[in-house]
């Protein structure tokens, strides 16, 4: 499987923010997404969610069967603030999200299982979500869009402000879940990108470019992707 | 003096020309012409410059216009005063306005940004910033004053000389104020602040304001004479009060602290109002572990969010209610009293019940409904790509309608049966079907609104991710919603005509709303990024 983004471009007022992006992820591997401040991550990640309409072009999966567009169901997106429904305790947000998607959801697990996979204590389970730490929530949106296995998971800063422990956690969980699906994940930690991500893609002069780490140890790659972020901030 | 009066006022103005100039490019047709880069294009900023000269003026002389057209012109049009009142009835209510205005609005005590920009961020001088700036105020409220106390005091009987005084007597109030609370600070390190003025003085406010209007009403004024010596009082006392104004020199340790929690505010802007509206929001999430529910899917997200926002959306409703039946009792136990009241509500009843669509609009809750629904449940739930599937949103609506009407029924309903009591109580009418037309009529206009609010939030979906309204196509269309309901004040139709009128458009609107809903919400029911 792969996800194809072709042609797409975003502006704000006549401000063009993604002018041409093109590109191809393959299923199995996690992107890191870097990019300078306002370099419009966050805007493709929120055009791939439906949240903002592109101003042109267009993405879809590429399957044995041959290529389909993407629709919702496809796509997961943890945001770096947590949102979930603070009206509810973590295990009505769970049932409610295993209510709506009954019949779909491959292999359902009972409820305590999903939380003993995120790790969150059984007190805090029928706890309300507003009482919920930023870390806790954050492990309760990023299992609310595993649960659904989605083809795409879209990761916008996930790991920032969660504490040493959690991120160690989340870190984990992503490798295992990479297998089926493609991850793109967008961060401002080099290191971070480094050390979790498959393939590193600069989102640069609003189009996206990987940057080719053959032969080149760590030190020489984070020089490369340097470079090609300071000549952005001299374009 | 005068290099700090001129730098001040620039940084006002240049505050004032950014303000305007970023409103009309959050204007709904507007937006789309206007190009990002309006900050930097002379004719916008000569234009914005010239509102901004317009607007201060306007303040100096529009407000104490409205002020004392609304406050005392409106309200003894009011009384049937007898002749030769005027005067001083006029005195009377101005002097315990002007007392409770003292307390309110003095502009020293006011945390405003101009102040923060001028004093803290840009360090200006504190002490010549805030002389400079109060004294301009001063001579606006003489300047403001002296023409609207001519303008009203003569016509309605005061002597030039005692119109003349009201400047004074109004500017000294204020003077007199800031001296006392620069010395309460300085002794007891009292920080006034007088968006807070604390209970004390609410309750003298409220003991001017009963004053004011209160014995009027009994036909009790004050004498002319008295108000005159207090009105003396207060100018001599304001002109003593200068030399402690400008004596005092801690203007600047002052303001830090009244202006501490301004950095937030202006960080943030509208974001740091739409966060505490946020967390007023969530507090109203019940934490009885007791409430549980045996449904499923969005029946279960539903029957949760209604029961955990119970006090929000049901209280209102109940208290409405509550009201409607106070008043039901009043009227009804009134009637032998009161001559003329029966005739005057049948009146009412039989020809104007187009009247009580405005009553309505101010009694339905659809829009705190939908705030609710948006902060505390589909603010967080709408990232979830699972959620905005054309077929999960549109049911979801369907439960929502039935909910707000429910919601709006109590109120709409005791008005409906409330009003057609009083109709039989007022000597009734001839037809008795209009009793029943009356009824549903009423708990239609209940309806109507709500299927409104609730539409026009699928449809514009109006709030960001920050939780802050930002369409102005549906703060256009509730403005449009308000003045059609408040021109339905003026329609005069018989119940018999309006009751079916209004059945009929409520049915129709209903229809359209949802064929609108199924065709558009799917796409238009989205985070506004």
């Amino acid at each position: 499987m792969k996800f194809v983004i072709g042609h797409l471009s975003k502006s704000f007022d006549k401000k063009a923010v993604l002018k041409d992006i093109d590109f191809s992820f393959e299923e199995g591997k996690i992107y890191g997404l870097l990019g300078r401040n306002g370099a419009g991550k966050t805007t493709l990640f929120n055009c791939l969610n439906g949240d903002l309409r592109p101003d042109g072009g267009r993405f879809w999966f590429e399957e044995e069967a041959g290529p389909r567009n993407a629709v919702p169901e496809d796509i997961g997106y943890v945001l770096s603030t947590p949102t979930v429904p603070e009206f509810m305790t973590g295990r009505e947000f769970l049932k409610f999200f295993m209510d709506i998607h009954e019949g779909r959801i491959r292999d359902p697990r009972p409820l305590d299982e999903y939380f003993d996979y995120m790790s969150i204590d059984a007190e805090d389970r029928d706890k309300l979500l507003k009482d919920y730490s930023h870390g806790m929530k954050n492990k309760m949106q990023m299992l609310i869009n595993i649960i659904a296995k989605p083809n795409l998971l879209l990761l916008d800063e996930p790991l920032t402000s969660l504490d040493v422990v959690v991120a160690e956690e989340m870190k984990g969980l992503l490798r295992s879940l990479k297998g089926e699906r493609i991850t793109i994940f967008s961060t401002h930690i080099m290191d971070l990108a480094l050390d979790l991500c498959d393939e590193i893609v600069l989102l640069n002069h609003g189009v996206l470019e990987i940057v080719d780490k053959s032969d080149l140890d760590g030190k020489e790659f984070k020089e490369r992707i340097l470079a090609a972020l300071r000549e952005e901030s001299h374009a | 003096m005068l290099k700090t009066l001129r730098l001040s006022f620039a940084l006002r103005n240049t505050y004032r020309v950014n303000s305007i100039l970023y409103s009309i490019k959050q204007m709904p047709l507007l937006r789309r012409v206007i190009p990002g880069t309006v900050y930097q294009i002379r004719g916008f900023k000569i234009f914005a410059n010239v509102i901004s000269a317009v607007w201060e003026l306007v303040s100096a002389f529009l407000g104490k216009y409205l002020y004392f057209l609304i406050m005392i012109g409106g309200w003894m049009g009011l009384y049937r005063l007898p002749a030769g009142a005027g005067g001083r009835a006029f005195l009377h209510m101005l002097m315990f306005l002007s007392l409770a205005g003292m307390l309110l609005n003095t502009y020293m005590f006011n945390p405003t940004k101009d102040k923060y920009y001028a004093m803290i961020l840009l360090g200006m001088d504190a002490r010549e910033y805030t002389l400079v700036n109060f004294f301009y105020a001063i001579l606006k409220v003489l300047a403001g004053f002296a023409l609207c106390g001519f303008l009203f005091g003569l016509p309605v009987g005061c002597a030039p000389w005692q119109c003349l005084l009201i400047p004074f007597f109004v500017a000294g109030l204020k003077l007199l104020m800031a001296a006392y609370a620069l010395r309460d600070y300085e002794k007891r390190k009292n920080m006034r602040n007088e968006n807070e003025p604390g209970k004390c003085a609410w309750l003298l406010i409220a003991l001017c304001v009963a004053a004011a209007y209160g014995l009027p009403a009994l036909r009790v004024f004050v004498p002319a004479e008295a108000s005159v010596a207090v009105m003396c009082a207060g100018a001599l006392l304001g002109l003593l009060s200068v030399r402690r104004i400008l004596a005092f020199q801690d203007y600047r340790l002052m303001y830090k602290e009244l202006l501490a929690g301004m950095p937030l505010l202006v960080q943030m802007g509208g974001k740091a109002a739409a966060k505490v509206q946020q967390e007023q929001s969530l507090k109203n999430i019940s934490a009885d572990r007791s409430i549980t529910s045996s449904k499923k899917g969005f029946e279960y997200l539903n029957e949760l969010f209604v029961r955990r926002h119970k006090k929000i959306l049901w209280r209102s409703a109940k208290r409405i209610a509550l009201a409607e039946l106070v008043l039901l009792a009043g009227c009804l136990l009134a009637f032998p009293f009161v001559p003329g009241l029966r005739a005057g509500i049948n009146e009412l009843l039989v020809t104007s019940l187009p009247y009580f669509v405005f009553v309505m609009y101010f009694l339905n809750r659809g829009t705190g409904f939908t705030a609710a629904l948006f902060i505390n449940c589909d603010h967080s739930l709408l990232t979830y790509s699972f959620y905005k599937q054309p077929g999960f949103i549109l049911k979801l609506f369907q439960i929502r309608l039935r909910e707000i009407v429910k919601v709006n029924l109590l109120p709409g309903a005791g008005m409906g049966a409330g009003l057609a009591l009083l109709l039989y109580a007022s000597g009734g009418t001839d037809a008795p079907l209009e009793y029943g037309l009356l009824f549903v009529s009423v708990v239609c206009m209940g309806i109507f609104f709500s299927v409104h609010y609730l539409t026009l939030y699928y449809l514009l979906q109006p709030y960001n991710a920050g939780t802050e309204l930002k369409s102005g196509t549906y703060k256009a269309v509730t403005w449009a919603t308000y003045l059609v309901s408040w021109a339905m004040i003026q329609v005069k139709l018989p119940i018999l005509l309006f009751g079916v009128l209004m059945i009929a458009f409520c049915v129709i609107y209903c229809v359209v709303a949802s064929i609108l809903v199924y065709r558009f919400a799917p796409k238009t029911f989205r985070l506004r990024m």
